[in-house]
């Protein structure tokens, strides 16, 4: 009996489907027709963006529905705006699955260090003549120019080092390191009380490549100046920087346990609530952090390598920002959207609710105090801009150091197999 | 004899019990905990919820779109499982009927591309979608998982047909019944019980697949269900309640489904796999 | 009548609809992907270049794509004998039971029906919360273990979450063969003094042969694309520790220098490998089968 059951129930389905699927053909005909008939009514038009931030999906949402109104009181045009949010792991297979075809997003969300790569493939518009270009504060903007041509709208910008928990580093009279003996000094008195002092989230690869984020940056800028040259002409070797795992084992073998088991956000939720006293993580986390524990006070801290202040530097760079494809089938649309998202009167309101940095002459909110402090570094000079390596030896660097912290790899392993990945992708390009 | 037989029973009770316990284990610990708030959840995770918190489904709910995703995925499979069905049954009927060499090289060009890893032709596939106006489309989606589904259908409708015997449709054919007419009316309804095999495995396939809806379907308003769990993934990534909840409305309508034709299921799945 | 006259037309008539859905969205793409394979098309950029048998070449010398092949290999090893044992071992004490057949065999194949996205992150909860949380509170430390990060003990898990979603499905099948043994064979040799391992051994297993071709086919052949598991708890890591060679071609097409033609002569190897040993294999049992 129910087998007869589940056959008719497959059956009337199929039917309601090809009834539901004649409907609604029909019915965008009607639509169809009807723009086209009286040239009072609204023009369409469509506007497909993707991104790679889900965590910040009702803002954005909101935004979109925003100058959807926008758009219809001012130019007359009716616009929908399809915004995807695939979660982050899987985006850059998305985007460039859609890039490949014919039908790429009018604008997308990339890594800044990323645009180099997307430019040559020719899938990025230069904004350098829009209305935006001229409110990007000059220091971020470097960072999404090629050749002076401005590629990206920035999103995310930020000068970030170590987090740390104000209100423990207090409690045991701490202040922020400025050297490697410091840092080992601070290390000590947690533990002491027995506080763990560094939170250690490995899970996804990204978060452990935050150490050699800082630290390579630090060493760049401080001492070997021509390093990074010299590794894209093949004629420098991680040898040189081997130096930088001294604080990377001084923070691995001072933090919490079960870093493998733990994600980027799980560790800003257990940060937030106390259970270790710092956390390599860039000023992004804020917005879980503050929602976890909104009482926490947040402080950053440049990470210190050596005993050499002058390599003690804050990073600044550009992480998300968004890019408008030069075919885009709606260009002006997509570009009215790119300034859009720079908006003199919108835009500090959707920054602030996403917890992003200023980075633009529109803004003009107050920055968080965490930002703050980060900021005096930049003021005092003592910041460098993120170092634009390849992104397969991002990655690589991201898997050596969890198999670092697991134990499978030594030091040299390391630096022969960064090597090897470095040559490869310069062979390729 | 009879004690031995007791305790035997007894022994191989228990090691299924504890068997049924490890395997709805994770199932029980994500419903227990689905219901907690976070702050009891991190507390403790093996107690049961002191109050239920049903907002968490309300929330979960909303997000994920649910009645919305449930009938894109409900309109998914039904689609695809039924093209799939007409187009192998005929194919595998004729095929099996008629004794050719071009009947004998259809069946292996059917039969070989069994083992193409998916990996492999996702992108080029993903180019063909486009060009035929199908990204968003579920229709056109339905098309792919037939084309991706139709060789393994026509393997056992082949290996089916083969069981019946043909002088049905030698007699049809004299009483002056059609190709077709002899197909719907004496065929098709001979074929009911690997028909139903195979609506089976497919329906799950196509419930459970996520790669390739993941890059067909961009517009989150025609997003399957998995789809729409994905992305509240994202969205509440350090919120295991939102995550645990999401998990079991992800899940609940197979269940539900496999609560009530649990019999045809179980057979069906054996027929399969032994007929393949 | 033409039918009679024209065989291979009405062939062509009736296969029509299905030969078109598989050849534009199978055939087609697999066709194209291997051209794809002897490109070095990167998968974003406009143009690419033909590089003959260089991305096969370069295969020969690639250190961790031939590592994830080992792992692979491990994988499927542990995987096709656990797995059938399991099933095995299942599919007899129910079939033992005078009583409950139908509410193990429900239980045991729930599992199969959940799709293994959510089934992964189910058990990412366990492995991450609720084992730790009996660590800690009940003292049972054998539970204290790098369930994700330790290249050892993640094998470990990989291998659980993948038994438990594969049993049930095996399970069925060796109900449904054991079902068609028929009881007075088994009578008849208990009544000869056999015990009732030497009747499993000697009746039984014999008689179910067909049934243990397919399940070792079937895991064999699932068990070499192994991805979502994987994909799922430890996403190949930590570093490449265990990458299968599914998840080692999806990061070389999609993560890192993006090579997608390189990626795509990777996943020809894969078929190929696959290909030869499912044709191994069912070669032998099929020999086996007929000795027996």
């Amino acid at each position: 009996m129910k087998l007869k059951k589940l056959l008719a129930f497959t059956l009337s389905g199929i039917m309601m489907l090809s009834l539901a699927a004649c409907g609604s053909s029909a019915q965008g005909e009607a639509v169809a027709n009807d723009t086209g008939a009286t040239a009072e009514a609204p023009q369409e038009a469509e506007l497909n963006i993707m991104m790679s931030f889900p965590q910040y999906m009702e803002q954005w949402e909101g935004y979109c529905r925003q100058f959807e109104e926008k758009m219809l009181a001012e130019k007359n045009i009716k616009v929908t705006v399809n915004l995807e949010m695939p979660s982050s792991d899987q985006y850059e297979t998305i985007l460039q699955t859609r890039l490949t075809g014919e039908d790429a997003p009018d604008l997308f969300t990339l890594h800044s260090n990323n645009i180099g790569t997307y430019n040559k493939a020719g899938n990025l518009y230069d904004l350098s003549n829009e209305e935006l270009a001229g409110k990007i504060y000059d220091n971020v903007k470097e960072t999404v120019s090629v050749d002076g041509h401005l590629m990206a709208v920035p999103i995310e910008s930020q000068a970030w080092g170590v987090l740390y928990n104000k209100d423990i580093f207090e409690q045991y009279g701490l202040t922020p390191p400025e050297t490697l003996s410091d840092l080992k000094a601070i290390c000590d008195t947690l533990n002491e009380n027995d506080v763990t002092p560094f939170m250690l989230a490995f899970q996804e690869q990204w978060v452990p490549q935050l150490m050699t984020g800082l630290t390579l940056g630090d060493i760049v800028s401080g001492k070997l100046t021509d390093w990074l040259d010299r590794m894209y002409k093949d004629e420098g070797s991680y040898d040189e920087v081997r130096e930088i795992f001294d604080v990377i084992d001084l923070i691995m073998q001072n933090g919490t346990d079960r870093a493998m088991e733990e994600g980027s956000e799980a560790g800003s939720a257990d940060f937030a609530n106390g259970k270790a006293a710092m956390y390599v993580q860039g000023t992004w986390a804020a917005n879980t952090i503050m929602e976890t524990n909104p009482d926490m006070k947040l402080g950053v801290f440049a990470l210190p390598i050596n005993d050499d202040k002058n390599c003690t530097l804050v990073n600044l760079s550009t992480s998300t920002t968004l890019a408008v494809y030069p075919d885009s089938k709606n260009l002006d649309l997509a570009l009215e959207f790119a300034n859009y998202v720079l908006d003199d009167e919108d835009s500090s309101a959707l920054f602030q609710s996403c917890s992003f940095n200023p980075l633009a002459s529109c803004h003009n909110y107050e920055s968080a105090s965490w930002v703050d402090e980060a900021s005096k570094y930049v003021a005092a000079g003592k910041a460098y801009q993120d170092l634009v390596l390849p992104s397969s030896v991002t990655d690589e660097q991201g898997r050596l150091l969890q198999e670092y912290y697991v134990g499978s790899v030594t030091v040299d392993d390391i630096v022969k197999r960064l090597d090897k990945a470095f040559q490869d992708a310069n062979a390729l390009n | 004899m009879s004690t031995k037989r007791r305790i035997i029973h007894t022994l191989v009770y228990i090691f299924l019990v504890v068997g049924a316990l490890y395997t709805l284990f994770p199932l029980l610990m994500a419903l227990m905990n689905s219901f907690k708030t976070n702050g009891e959840l991190l507390t403790n995770v093996i107690s049961l919820p002191s109050k239920f918190h049903f907002e968490n489904y309300a929330r979960t709910f909303e997000k994920m779109k649910y009645l919305h995703s449930l009938v894109n995925t409900v309109l998914l499979a039904t689609i695809s499982v039924s093209l799939m069905i007409l187009f192998s049954a005929l194919a595998g009927w004729k095929i099996c009927r008629t004794k050719t060499r071009l009947s004998r090289v259809l069946f292996g060009l059917f039969v070989f591309s069994m083992l193409i890893p998916f990996s492999s032709i996702m992108i080029p596939l993903y180019k063909v979608t486009l060009a035929l106006h199908m990204k968003d489309s579920i229709i056109g989606l339905s098309f792919v998982y037939a084309g991706l589904g139709v060789s393994m259908a026509i393997f056992l409708y082949h290996g089916f047909v083969k069981g019946i015997p043909i002088e049905l449709e030698e007699a049809a054919s004299i009483d002056g019944s059609s190709d077709m007419q002899t197909f719907f009316y004496i065929i098709m309804p001979l074929l009911k019980p690997i028909t139903t095999t195979i609506c089976i495995t497919n329906v799950l396939w196509v419930w459970n697949d996520f790669l390739l809806p993941l890059i067909v379907l961009s517009n989150n308003k025609k997003y399957t269900l998995l789809l729409s769990t994905n992305t509240l993934f994202g969205q509440y990534s350090s919120d295991w309640t939102a995550i645990l909840s999401a998990l079991i409305l992800a899940a609940l309508p197979v269940i539900v489904f496999y609560a009530l034709f649990q019999k045809q299921i179980l057979k069906g799945i054996a027929d399969g796999a032994v007929k393949g | 009548m033409n039918n009679k006259k024209h065989p291979n037309r009405t062939l062509l008539i009736f296969c029509a609809p299905a030969l078109l859905v598989y050849f534009v969205f199978k055939l087609y793409p697999a066709i194209s992907g291997i051209y794809y394979s002897l490109t070095d098309w990167n998968g974003i950029n406009k143009t690419f270049q033909i590089v003959g048998l260089a991305n096969f070449i370069e295969i020969f010398k690639d250190e961790y794509f031939w590592n994830s092949v080992a792992f692979t290999l491990k994988y499927v090893v542990v995987i096709v004998v656990l797995a059938n044992v399991a099933a095995l071992t299942l599919a007899v004490a129910i079939e033992s039971l005078p009583k409950y057949k139908g509410l193990f065999r429900t239980i045991f194949y729930m599992p199969n029906m959940i799709s293994m996205v959510i089934g992964g992150y189910m058990w990412m909860f366990i492995f991450t919360k609720v084992l730790y949380y009996m660590a800690d509170n009940w003292n049972f430390k054998f539970l204290d273990k790098s369930w994700i990060g330790d290249p050892k003990y993640s094998f470990i898990a990989i291998i659980i979450v993948a038994t438990w979603g594969a049993v049930g499905y095996l399970m069925i099948i060796y109900m449904a063969a054991l079902q068609g043994v028929s009881t007075e064979l088994k009578e008849a040799a208990t009544l000869d003094g056999a015990t009732t391992w030497q009747v499993f051994w000697k009746v039984t297993f014999p008689l179910i042969g067909h049934a243990v071709t397919i399940c070792i086919f079937w895991a064999l052949n699932s068990g070499f694309q192994v991805f979502d598991v994987i994909y799922a708890l430890t996403g190949g890591g930590p570093g490449r520790a265990t990458q299968s060679v599914a998840i080692n071609i999806y990061e070389e097409a999609f993560k890192g220098n993006i090579r997608y033609g390189y990626a795509t002569a990777k996943s020809t190897v894969l078929f190929l490998i696959v290909l030869v040993v499912t044709m191994l294999q069912l070669n032998i049992t099929r020999r086996r089968e007929e000795e027996l």
